[in-house]
């Protein structure tokens, strides 16, 4: 399972043409959530934790509060 | 209680200064938010949230963040339910807390495509306190179309129970995280994400509150604490793909999550996001998210008294429980954009935007919750 995953992100970024600084307009609109994404990740991180038997994969700082017990 | 107080008068004097100097002292990518969210659900517990976020480059290669945020937590009186998470005492009475927590860190460029954060975290309410060290590496590579990031954690933290005198006792629980992420632009369009995530927790990981019906064999019960294992470890492998969908002006945003841990907790999370531009600087989107879990090994709907209880693993966390939700919710973006252009002296809003989102929590255990959001971000 792990050496799949180890290729496949290998094939990934092989397979990848470099995408130049300013080809990037499109990913930084705001429609993508660039913006969204820290308040999104604390969303997660306290309500989702707090209720759910999961955690992770939001890149969020925390964790330690009394909500998630 | 007096600290946080004192958090929130920082908070308003922070959020003022910011707000005042952000003309004068502004940066390429400096941020400031405001979010505010309220949260209810059918067990009639709320939390109000407010929070404030700065991210500011102090000098050239070096940037402080400022994160606070505030929570008034309301639980209602106890009504028999032994999964309930309250003090005990004034069982009758609506308990009130409050919770403060605060993030500080830097973060150094080292070189032109490496950088390194160092946070420190401290969440402070009158039974739980928890401190965290967090170590964030970040490396750019191929043109910076891939991003590899490295977090390492040390969570330090108090579980406290207050008892029926008013005094508090702790126990101590500690959480090491380790997490591996990497971003890949696959077109102009289109972004990849992965990651991985691992958790060791130690200690003491009940809820003290919480009590479990334990029944003998001529079916009369006691209600005895909570009791799970003193350690567990976590996982979780999560992807996304962003994509830009140019003739629409739209986006779609895909991700799921598999999680596992040695409670035997398996889950999937599915989430799919769409956001489109309905005028020039007005985004509406709208959002659904599957979640599936199995239950832990040692979860039980009935327990029987074992010659030894202490021996015997048993809880009353609904969160052990087998069980399926859906979340569905929608949003408004407001971005200041055209306002900007148009009136002069308030150029620094540009890049800045107004959003606020509803969702609505379902489970198959009778469980709701609605949740609302706003956030002020400015990006200058």
């Amino acid at each position: 399972m792990k050496k799949i995953l180890v290729l496949f992100v290998a094939f990934l970024i092989s397979a990848c043409a470099a995408v130049k600084p300013w080809e990037r307009e499109k990913l930084a609109d705001p429609i993508m959530e660039p913006q969204s994404q820290f308040a999104k990740q604390k969303l997660d991180d306290k309500f989702f934790s707090s209720r759910e038997g999961s955690m992770g994969g939001t890149g969020g700082i925390g964790g330690g509060c009394g909500c998630a017990k | 209680m007096c600290g946080t107080k004192f958090l929130r008068i920082i908070f308003i004097i922070l959020l003022v200064i910011c707000i005042q100097l952000s003309p004068v002292f502004s940066q390429d990518n400096d941020k400031i938010s405001y979010t505010t969210y309220y949260f209810n659900d059918s067990g009639n517990n709320s939390v109000i949230t407010t929070s404030f976020s700065l991210a500011k480059m102090i000098i050239s290669g070096t940037a402080i963040l400022l994160d606070i945020e505030l929570d008034k937590v309301s639980l209602p009186p106890i009504d028999g339910s032994t999964g309930a998470t309250r003090p005990a005492r004034r069982k009758d009475k609506t308990f009130e807390k409050n919770r403060g927590q605060v993030i500080l860190g830097f973060e150094q460029t080292i070189t032109s495509t490496t950088s390194l954060a160092v946070n420190a975290y401290r969440s402070q309410e009158i039974d739980y306190l928890s401190n965290a060290a967090v170590v964030t590496l970040s490396q750019e590579m191929f043109q910076r179309n891939t991003t590899i990031t490295l977090r390492a954690q040390y969570n330090d933290d108090k579980v406290g129970e207050l008892l029926e005198t008013g005094s508090l006792h702790n126990e101590s629980k500690t959480t090491i995280t380790g997490a591996a992420a990497i971003s890949q632009i696959l077109s102009a369009s289109t972004v990849f994400d992965l990651s991985y995530d691992y958790m060791l927790l130690k200690g003491f990981l009940n809820d003290p509150y919480r009590k479990v019906q334990v029944f003998d064999a001529n079916n009369a019960f006691q209600l005895l604490s909570e009791n799970h294992p003193d350690k567990r470890l976590r996982q979780a492998v999560s992807a996304k793909i962003s994509q830009y969908v140019d003739p629409v002006k739209a986006s779609l945003i895909g991700s799921y999550r598999y999680y596992f841990d040695d409670w035997d907790v398996k889950s999937h999370t599915a989430e799919f996001r769409f956001n489109k531009y309905v005028f020039d600087d007005f985004i509406l989107g709208f959002n659904y998210r599957y979640y599936t879990q199995t239950g832990a090994e040692f979860f039980q709907d009935r327990y029987a008294l074992m010659a030894n209880p202490l021996e015997q693993f048993r809880t009353a966390d609904y969160k052990l429980n087998p069980f399926n939700s859906n979340t569905f919710g929608f949003n408004f973006r407001f971005l200041f954009r055209k306002f900007a252009e148009n009136n002069p002296g308030w150029e620094f809003l540009s890049k800045s935007s107004f959003e606020i989102m509803y969702l609505r929590y379902t489970n198959d255990l009778d469980f709701s919750a609605n949740i609302i959001q706003g956030s002020l971000n400015f990006a200058i």
